[in-house]
């Protein structure tokens, strides 16, 4: 399943949460340098224009964040109760 | 008027300052300086990505130096990024860090000639105007940039020692000192003061940036675990009589300064002590980051500088200051203002 519907299984009640985690993993993660240029460029537009807790932004964040730390993306999306999608990313 | 800027060193990825700059601005800062290291990624080249994301905050090289760029070059980048941000950058320029000057085999000689003729070649310059000057460091004859730049860019002279103090106060249009410890800001404005004198200005015509090593955190001991690094390494590069005026030996810096040299982090961090934290950074909780920033403001600080490292989580610090730091002092200007 492509991570556009993937994003679009996440509610919007946690949307805010989601973002705010993958956004800690992004930025915090010894494997930082992994983000392609031009994907950091789309997360810092939407950054900049506060959609980065939109369908959208988390889009963008889970790919980066699944390029960056996969293991740690998968733990958070289950500490916020979102299984069905772990089992889908790890099915990919 | 109380504002406050911040410090990114771009050791870290482009987009990471790009990020941590947006939020800056979206969080209420005024002035984002970005370092300038030849070893670190290039001040100008992250700045001009800083422009295209940002809308609002000032921006600019905090600080660069005229032995590694001459400043004519200096001028053309700021005249430059002000035309990419028009009226929002700032230009913060001082002797440079010894350390890396010397990597290169630079001596900042004569630094009060030097600082002197380049904030007049990069005043003039960047105003576009043609200069024709013979000093005793730089000779311009008949130099003009090619386009007509923006407006007039501030330029903040960096500076420590009573001479620079003075200079920076009678040719900058601000100073940013490098200090963290109210006693020090006090003493600088002795020296700030003989400077507006000479130059017949007023000190309200003066930005008073403190330039401090910051660190803010809910627990008190992350907080200082942050900021220990960066206080090793202010005190390694510290001159002699500052240290005496602190009570550090001069054997204690050394052996701090051999340990960082000889790559025992360990040994140089265990040196340091709560005194030297004190002295060195505003570092704490935001209580006690709030207290230590009321005493800057009550010497004559006009900006404080929320430097290298912010603190342990740079993201959740840069929106701790502004959800429990700034509100004190933005309530208190209202007040003031009523």
């Amino acid at each position: 399943m492509a991570l556009e519907k993937i994003a679009r299984k996440i509610p919007s009640s946690s949307w805010e949460a989601t973002s705010e985690k993958l956004i800690d993993i992004v930025l915090n993660s010894p494997n930082a340098n992994k983000m392609p240029s031009g994907l950091a460029k789309t997360i810092l537009y939407y950054w900049q224009r506060d959609q980065l807790a939109t369908e959208i932004g988390l889009q963008r964040l889970l790919e980066a964040s699944m390029m960056i730390d996969p293991d740690k993306t998968t733990s958070i999306l289950k500490e916020l109760g979102f299984q069905e999608l772990v089992t889908v990313l790890e099915n990919q | 008027m109380i504002s406050f800027g911040i410090e990114f060193v771009p050791r870290d990825l482009y987009w990471k300052t790009t990020f941590y700059a947006i939020q800056a601005e979206k969080t209420g800062f005024n002035t984002l300086w970005v370092t300038d290291h030849f070893n670190n990624r290039n001040v100008y080249v992250s700045l001009a990505i800083v422009s295209a994301y940002t809308d609002k905050i000032r921006f600019g090289p905090g600080v660069t130096n005229p032995y590694m760029a001459h400043p004519i070059v200096t001028a053309q980048a700021v005249a430059t990024l002000n035309e990419i941000s028009p009226g929002r950058v700032v230009c913060g320029l001082g002797v440079g860090d010894r350390t890396t000057l010397e990597m290169v085999n630079m001596k900042p000689s004569k630094p009060l000639a030097t600082i002197r003729e380049s904030v007049k070649i990069i005043r003039e310059i960047s105003l576009g105007n043609n200069l024709e000057m013979e000093g005793k460091i730089f000779t311009v004859s008949g130099a003009k940039l090619n386009f007509k730049p923006n407006s007039r860019i501030p330029i903040f002279v960096g500076a420590q020692g009573p001479k620079m103090l003075a200079l920076a106060a009678e040719i900058g249009d601000g100073v940013l000192i490098n200090a963290s410890h109210p006693h020090d800001i006090k003493n600088a404005m002795k020296h700030i003061e003989e400077g507006i004198t000479r130059a017949h200005k007023s000190l309200v015509d003066l930005e008073i940036a403190a330039y401090t090593s910051f660190s803010i955190a809910k627990e008190n001991k992350k907080a200082v675990k942050a900021v220990i690094p960066v206080v090793a390494y202010i005190i390694a590069g510290c001159p002699p009589p500052v240290l005496e005026k602190h009570g550090i030996s001069l054997e204690t810096a050394d052996r701090i300064r051999n340990a960082i040299i000889r790559g025992k982090w360990k040994d140089a961090f265990i040196l340091i002590t709560d005194e030297m934290i004190e002295t060195f950074s505003i570092c704490g909780t935001p209580e006690k980051v709030v207290e230590k920033i009321s005493k800057l403001i009550n010497v004559g600080t006009t900006q404080v500088v929320a430097g290298s490292p912010i603190g342990p989580n740079i993201r959740k610090s840069i929106n701790m200051i502004a959800l429990e730091v700034f509100p004190h002092f933005k309530d208190k200007e209202d007040k003031d203002n009523d």
